[in-house]
């Protein structure tokens, strides 16, 4: 292991929030059993009481989470001065087989840790508990997730080297390579490329506009938003990258967290990630708008998440935009190297 | 009106010093009448008092207003019942020193944003009607304790609640304010609110315009009569 501040900092947030969800699961386990809001019972008050605290709690947690996943990148990249071949993120997350494994759990318990905060504002909004049920189902589903990612992440963090030679970015994302998730993006043709991006994007943010206006299409909007997340990530791979970078054959989608970039990576994943946790999220509260209880605020709260994303969503396009037309890499013809 | 269902309060549940306030206590508290709880220290006339209204939660049992589950709310919603529904007098006047008795009055009306000028009126009208207009501008450490307990009055009725809950009320006050006491209440109950008093003093149970006497005993109820 290497002792270093942000690791020690990984680590440290890791096991707080196993400790934390393990514990809410606990008595989340009890609530899922034994709730049952008719009962006078002694139990079921102790578990009324209970609920704020563990909700209160898990609001932590999770905020922690989704912090978690950019302290993780922040570090891959700020560690890669101490291995040979790294020159970015990718090169610190290949040291050894448990850094990639580790970031895609981490961004899928963004997107749940993100649904479980809106899941239980919504629920805090009604007298009655209306889908605390459904609150503490999700964290049973997310707590295993947590615990996993923390002894992902203790197994990267753990098991560096410093003296391991490891592979940059250059290589992993390279349209030249043949095999590998990463080339065969890179690999992807850029023109047709843009086109699925703002085609899709457009579609997106219409629908979204629509469902804001008129409240109708809710959960196809939760289902383009995540579509979108994924295609913005490919894009980010395979064309948009290139354009920051003004660079026609470097595709790293963690370069552009650097400081030569002006940390611009940060924003728009920052911007993506909201966006997709915003709109997924618009559609899970769909199914409550009738429950008597959520009746008079759901309904607006999902259409305030809807724009949010749209938003977020537009305002992530515009900034791609805005790189592509002010970058001085001009692409005329497909680049193939 | 309100409806209390096998209400059970323990203190400091699972350690040695465990005590049991309530226990397994049913009861209904009709609407638009005085309600006396009575009995000797230590029998949970304050603790039900204060699970009626809704200043502490039952360990067990559930208690319901106008057919409505109180016990399972949570704090904000309960904080809203509270304010709106209840008036609460207790024991001492519980007054805030250094501010002058009208502030006193219209505090616990700040939360809801009534217009300062709309309710300063008020405040004034209800100081009017007990008599203590004139005390209005004063500190409330110049009060004597006739006028603290009747501006707690005021400051009960600032928002005009349904249900006045009353914590051994006459406790320090001699015979004639008691009296005069009891007539605000009479006058609560002619204008259609609900009283709930707790009291071991029988200048106020025996008095001819309670309706209902409920007598507690080691955390039960021991009789109630009409």
């Amino acid at each position: 292991m290497i002792l270093h501040p942000t690791i020690i900092a990984n680590l440290l947030a890791a096991y707080i929030a196993s400790g934390m969800v393990l514990y809410a699961l606990f008595y989340g386990v009890q609530i899922l059993r034994y709730w049952d809001i008719q009962s006078g019972h002694e139990l079921q008050l102790v578990l009324e009481r209970k609920t704020y605290l563990i909700s209160t709690l898990l609001s932590y947690v999770f905020g922690l989470q989704l912090l978690s996943l950019f302290l993780f990148i922040f570090t891959a990249d700020s560690l890669a001065p101490l291995f040979v071949g790294a020159m970015c993120a990718v090169g610190t997350l290949n040291v050894d087989g448990f850094g990639y494994p580790t970031l895609v759990l981490k961004i899928f318990n963004f997107i749940l840790a993100g649904l479980w905060l809106i899941l239980n504002y919504a629920d805090n909004q009604g007298y009655d508990y209306p889908l605390i049920k459904k609150k503490y189902g999700l964290l049973a589903f997310v707590a295993p997730l947590i615990i996993l990612e923390m002894i992902l992440e203790s197994a990267y963090f753990l098991n560096m080297e410093a003296d391991v030679i490891t592979s940059c970015c250059g290589s992993l994302f390279s349209s030249e390579r043949v095999t590998g998730i990463g080339s065969e993006i890179a690999s992807l043709p850029v023109r047709p490329m843009m086109w699925v991006f703002y085609s899709a994007m457009s579609c997106t943010l219409i629908n979204g506009f629509f469902f804001y206006l008129k409240g109708k299409g809710g959960y196809l909007y939760a289902a383009l938003s995540l579509l979108i997340f994924f295609i913005a990530l490919v894009s980010i791979v395979s064309f948009i990258s290139l354009y920051i970078y003004e660079l026609p054959t470097h595709h790293c989608p963690f370069c552009i967290i650097m400081e030569d970039y002006n940390y611009i990576g940060y924003l728009l994943y920052i911007l993506l990630f909201a966006a997709v946790v915003s709109g997924i999220g618009s559609g899970v509260l769909i199914p409550f708008r009738e429950v008597e209880s959520l009746q008079l605020m759901l309904g607006a709260f999902i259409r305030k998440l809807a724009l949010a994303s749209v938003i977020l969503y537009a305002v992530f396009t515009a900034l791609v935009t805005y790189e592509i037309v002010s970058s001085s890499l001009v692409i005329a013809y497909e680049v193939v190297y | 009106m309100i409806e209390l269902v096998n209400v059970k309060k323990v203190f400091n549940a699972g350690n040695p010093s465990e005590f049991s306030a309530l226990n397994s206590v049913s009861l209904h508290i009709a609407e638009n009448q005085v309600t006396v709880l009575k009995g000797p220290s230590g029998s949970g006339k304050t603790t039900l008092l204060s699970i009626v209204g809704c200043m502490s939660r039952p360990s067990a049992g559930r208690v319901k207003l106008n057919g409505r589950e109180i016990t399972s709310l949570p704090e904000r919603f309960l904080t809203d019942i509270r304010r709106k529904t209840f008036g609460f007098i207790f024991q001492q006047p519980n007054l805030i020193k250094g501010i002058s008795v009208l502030d006193n009055v219209m505090l616990p009306a700040y939360p809801l944003g009534e217009k300062r000028s709309q309710l300063k009126m008020k405040a004034m009208k209800g100081l009017s009607e007990l008599n203590i207009a004139n005390k209005a501008a004063s500190k409330v450490e110049w009060l004597s304790g006739g006028e603290a307990q009747r501006a707690s009055i005021v400051r009960a009725l600032i928002n005009d609640p349904h249900i006045i809950i009353a914590d051994e009320p006459t406790a320090h006050l001699d015979t004639k304010l008691s009296y005069r006491f009891m007539e605000i209440i009479e006058k609560f109950k002619s204008e259609g609110k609900t009283v709930i008093i707790t009291s071991h003093d029988p200048l106020v149970y025996e008095s001819a315009m309670v309706d209902c006497v409920v007598n507690l005993r080691n955390g039960q109820i021991e009789d109630e009569r009409a």
